[in-house]
């Protein structure tokens, strides 16, 4: 057994990219505001959040201009922030696996679309700054859901949420930028139009996989 | 370059998008089914993980065992032929997150056994002292099945009560101390029960009584 009563409280929030470890150690300890740690763990979620870093990747892969770019990614922080403040001030529970479940969605839906999914098989054409900002949405849940894991104490709480936020921002940028330098190298190589739609193929598979993964632990009943 | 920001430059065409999508999606399906669920939720619909073994991945899988609601009716005077104990345990948790600041420790019983317990833990403020008084059965196989009966989950720094197992196998408590301080918890038995050697399942820290 073990693992198994262990995981209510520390395996579980380690697992399906939570925060886990010694960093839930930390936050269940913490008592009032503590905004440096948590800016730096909302940084380091960001960066090592696979889930997240590819929907971004998504969203700025054909962005030619930067003021395109900060756009779209305005956007998504907008969206973002507003689902994790007010997911863990009042206290909203979403099934982690349904939310992280979406965000693999999220993934896909991108690529699909990168790929003009949506204009040659549905002839559809999306406003593409409304569907970030939705899935903007759906990520602040993700956040939410893993902070609310670990039990926060109310003392200093928004100003320890505001401090994780900030961090994720931060996190973003950083990744962002490692992203846009790797994009903008990557298009002037002459196979870019080619390499291009397979990347996205890949991307589109990669969110389906994120996706069913959480849908299976939807499924098994697993909090 | 691109006429149309936001998408790729040379658009497959429709049927084409239509089965790479296909083919990521069932991709993506197959992978899930036949590796992620057996070794991450123990469900195996095509055998794929008992046949390579990344079901043993999941651990143990958990059959709850419903407890009879406080108040039912029991057997009010019993006899057993397992001899009566009492112990006393002192057990260490270091806070901060370190290793050993959190433990099981459980004995051993057969079903309709009873046993009376009383347990206080000093160091780490009430709130921020979980236990999870549990029992469950021992696996038939490593790896295997286990039934587990959840007593009482809850912070705090005591609790005295007895309990009559319901089912054949080791009961006892998860501790975790999830402060900064250390803290030290005094747990003292009564009843009809055996202990559990150091280092088997039920003991893995090797708690041992106080002489």
């Amino acid at each position: 057994m073990g693992a198994g009563v262990l995981g209510l409280l520390i395996a579980r929030a380690a697992s399906a990219h939570g925060i886990g470890g010694k960093d839930a150690a930390f936050v269940a300890a913490t008592k009032g505001a503590d905004i440096l740690p948590f800016v730096y763990l909302g940084a380091k979620h960001m960066v090592t959040g696979y889930d997240h870093l590819l929907f971004l990747l998504g969203v700025i892969f054909f962005l030619y201009r930067l003021k395109h770019v900060a756009l779209y990614v305005t956007m998504f922080s907008l969206g973002h922030s507003i689902t994790l403040l007010t997911g863990v001030l009042t206290n909203i529970h979403v099934n982690p696996y349904a939310v992280d479940a979406v965000i693999g969605l999220s993934v896909a839906w991108k690529a699909f679309d990168n790929l003009g999914g949506f204009k040659s098989v549905f002839g559809l054409t999306l406003d593409n700054r409304l569907v970030v900002l939705a899935f903007g949405l759906v990520h602040g849940f993700g956040l939410a859901t893993k902070l609310q894991e670990l039990k926060l104490s109310p003392n200093g709480l928004i100003a320890n949420m505001v401090g994780f936020n900030v961090g994720v921002e931060i996190g973003q940028l950083l990744a962002l930028s490692a992203a846009i330098l790797l994009i903008t190298t990557w298009r002037r190589l002459p196979s870019f139009g080619r390499t291009a739609a397979a990347a996205n193929v890949v991307i589109l598979f990669a969110g389906f996989l994120l996706m069913d993964y959480q849908l299976a632990g939807l499924i098994s009943g697993k909090h | 370059m691109a006429d149309i920001e936001g998408q790729t430059p040379n658009p497959p065409s429709k049927s084409r998008l239509l089965v790479w999508t296909g083919i990521a999606f069932m991709a993506a399906a197959a992978i899930t089914v036949c590796f992620v669920m057996p070794a991450e939720y123990h469900i195996d619909p095509l055998g794929v993980g008992k046949l390579t073994g990344l079901d043993r991945l999941a651990g143990t899988k958990e059959v709850a065992v419903k407890t009879p609601a406080a108040g039912a009716a029991v057997t009010p005077a019993r006899l057993y032929d397992t001899p009566w104990r009492t112990d006393t345990f002192i057990i260490e948790l270091p806070g901060d997150g370190r290793e050993g600041g959190e433990l099981e420790y459980k004995v051993r019983m057969k079903p309709g056994a009873t046993l009376i317990y009383s347990w206080s833990e000093t160091g780490a403020p009430p709130e921020e002292f979980y236990t999870d008084f549990h029992g469950q059965t021992l696996p038939a196989k490593p790896g295997g099945e286990v039934q587990v009966a959840t007593y009482r989950q809850a912070t705090g720094d005591k609790a005295s009560g007895s309990l009559i197992a319901p089912i054949d196998g080791i009961h006892g408590w998860y501790l975790q101390n999830q402060a900064v301080k250390a803290a030290t918890v005094t747990l003292k038995l009564a009843g009809f029960y055996a202990l559990v050697p150091a280092g088997e399942e039920g003991n893995q820290a090797g708690i041992k009584p106080k002489p």
